[in-house]
């Protein structure tokens, strides 16, 4: 069964001069285990949905949302707030672009780990939250988890935060992982380590992924099935290999177009809006 | 040396150096404003002859560099010379007045931070819902009047058309305690008189709010800008995510960061209400420094000007120290600055 089912969403937003809408009905599918990836350009609508999903926007009164969620079976969109909540950090997690700044600058590692694991087990002492904590730094391969845990943010690499960020939201083995482009505000080379990182640990525990990301390089080594979206709708989705061996959407092409080469042809010119790109969506099935 | 040693020097250093500027820019004030000196402390029956030594004595006639050499030279022995108000030495003087307005600053400032940061919290946390709307007009209510305003609204509120609060004085006529600090709500409880104590804690309630109110305004729409400013970082939103509770949020995540640049403000605001007090103390017959330093000004009493200015300078200075310490304390990236990063 999926994980995550999401139906006709819509989203708009309550502006001072009148109504915005920003996604027009998304259709999305992620089954038990599966890495779904959701690709589109700054403001296509992919990290809205992703904050849709943790019951993030449905506390924002702007917000206009409609549609169905359904999130292991029960539709996020009519629980209430405290019940939202109580999923975040413990069913479903999420991992942050720039891992520095989304951990508290006021806070040491291990006092921020500590809050996360007592999530899942609010009585947990502050030794046995340590030794998890422990624990699960070493599962990310990080060298001196006891001085990591004593340390600030700002104390640790980019990359090293980043890997306390992955172990933190693993830490109380959520169903759904929500990656919102990880490793973006770090050079390529840690990039490519997080990923791999991540990867071993979602298929090991066998959650599943949403990974909303730009870059179709990296999506093309991560993803089992992507989703391509534009202007707030899927334009088109299906298995990793079948949609990178033959896009058909006008805009799948052209933001395949767009990646840059290292064989040095320029940067490709892309449109910024083409008719082509309003065209209906095409699947290439794949999905539950 | 550890960096906090470090910073406190350097405080200290520079404090030295606002202290003597202080003390030039008073001394000179005080010498240029048209009036003798002597003349008026010896009153309109003096001879000239009286006038020209008690002039020699205060070594008025000199230049103004030798009578500022004069004047340090006394004050590092300990010596701020005789006041021509109460003739009395002006150590002495602020020595029984300071305790009284350091007693009514104290507690208004604990006021001030008790109410204010709740006050900002709770709006921002709220923000744009009606709590937040409440606690701003609250707050631009109390900014908006200065403290001896407050003090005639409050005394006519609560001490005269209901009578709860004594109308004026530091403690009831009743009860005579020896002064050992000079804070009676101290001495009070070294005697062992809790009714006097009591009678002290009343006395200082009014006065005390009507002081705190402006800072609690102050206080409360600095944390919620502050805040509020902080509830756009990542790291809320990261908070938020793991479905931390948003009390919990609030009081923690959001407050902790947002606390550094308003302790700032917040202590300037104590440090100012040395200066309000002079009103307050007025309203309330309350017999402190501020209330001698508006009647040796009026007297043109120049020892005791000298004096007051300096002491509300000093504690100007120490307050900041001590704000800057408390932020380096609350900050990690000053606190361990010296260890460098790994």
């Amino acid at each position: 069964m999926s994980i995550l089912h999401i139906k006709d969403l819509h989203l708009g937003f309550k502006t001072l001069t009148g109504h915005v809408d920003v996604l027009h009905g998304i259709d999305l599918d992620i089954a038990a285990g599966e890495k779904v990836a959701l690709v589109g350009e700054s403001g296509s609508g992919k990290s809205v949905t992703a904050r849709i999903v943790l019951g993030l926007l449905q506390e924002t009164r702007t917000a206009r949302i409609s549609g169905t969620v359904q999130f292991d079976g029960q539709d996020i969109n009519a629980m209430s707030a405290r019940d939202r909540a109580g999923l975040r950090g413990t069913e479903m997690s999420m991992i942050f672009q720039d891992p520095t700044s989304a951990l508290n600058p006021m806070f040491t590692i291990g006092n921020q780990f500590t809050e996360v694991l007592r999530r899942r087990d609010p009585k947990l002492s502050k030794a046995a939250s340590h030794a998890r904590a422990t624990t699960l730094l070493d599962e990310v391969a990080i060298p001196d988890p006891a001085r990591v845990l004593g340390a600030y943010p700002f104390q640790l690499s980019g990359g090293m935060n980043q890997r306390v960020m992955i172990a933190m939201a693993l830490a109380n083995t959520p169903k759904l992982l929500l990656a919102d482009e990880p490793g973006t505000a770090l050079d390529v080379s840690v990039q490519a380590q997080t990923l791999t990182l991540i990867r071993d640990l979602v298929e090991q525990n066998g959650t599943s992924v949403l990974f909303i990301s730009h870059n179709l390089g990296v999506v093309r080594e991560f993803a089992d099935r992507v989703y391509v979206i534009y202007r707030g709708n899927i334009v088109e989705d299906g298995p990793t290999d079948a949609l990178f061996a033959n896009p058909q959407h006008a805009y799948t092409r052209a933001l395949m177009s767009a990646v840059p080469r290292i064989t040095g042809a320029g940067l490709p010119e892309v449109p910024e809006v083409s008719d082509d790109f309003l065209a209906p969506r095409i699947s290439h099935g794949g999905a539950l | 040396m550890s960096g906090i040693l470090r910073l406190l020097l350097n405080r200290l250093g520079i404090s030295l150096i606002v202290l003597v500027g202080v003390s030039m820019l008073i001394f000179a004030i005080a010498r240029i404003i048209p009036g003798d000196p002597a003349r008026i402390a010896l009153g309109p029956n003096a001879n000239a002859e009286q006038i020209a030594s008690l002039r020699a004595e205060m070594h008025l006639d000199a230049s103004l560099p030798v009578q500022y050499g004069h004047f340090v030279a006394d004050v590092l022995r300990g010596d701020l010379g005789m006041s021509l108000y109460t003739n009395r030495p002006v150590t002495q003087d602020i020595a029984q007045f300071l305790p009284a307005t350091l007693e009514l600053v104290f507690l208004a400032g604990f006021i001030m931070v008790a109410f204010g940061l709740p006050l900002g919290i709770l709006a921002a946390r709220h923000r744009g819902r009606w709590q937040d709307h409440l606690v701003r007009v609250i707050a631009l209510l109390t900014v908006s009047a200065p403290g001896f305003v407050w003090a005639v609204i409050l005394m006519l509120l609560f001490a005269f058309y209901l009578p709860l609060f004594p109308i004026a004085g530091r403690i009831s006529d009743i009860y005579d305690i020896e002064r050992t600090t000079g804070f009676l709500t101290i001495d009070t409880l070294l005697v062992g008189n809790w009714a006097a104590f009591g009678s002290a804690v009343h006395h200082l309630i009014l006065p005390a709010i009507a002081l705190s109110l402006s800072g609690i305004g102050q206080a409360a729409r600095l944390t919620r800008a502050n805040m509020v400013e902080t509830y756009e970082k990542p790291y809320i939103e990261m908070a938020q995510a793991y479905g931390f509770f948003p009390s919990r949020i609030a009081r923690s995540y959001a407050f902790k960061p947002s606390l550094i640049p308003s302790l700032t403000i917040i202590g300037l605001d104590f440090a100012a209400m040395l200066g309000n007090a002079f009103l307050v103390e007025a309203v309330f017959a309350w017999p402190g420094l501020s209330r001698y330093g508006v009647a040796v000004i009026l007297r043109k009493d120049l020892n005791a000007i000298m004096g007051t200015v300096l002491i509300i300078a000093i504690t100007f200075l120490i307050v900041n120290i001590i704000v800057d310490l408390m932020i380096a304390f609350l900050n990690p990236r000053i606190r361990y600055s010296t260890r460098g990063a790994s």
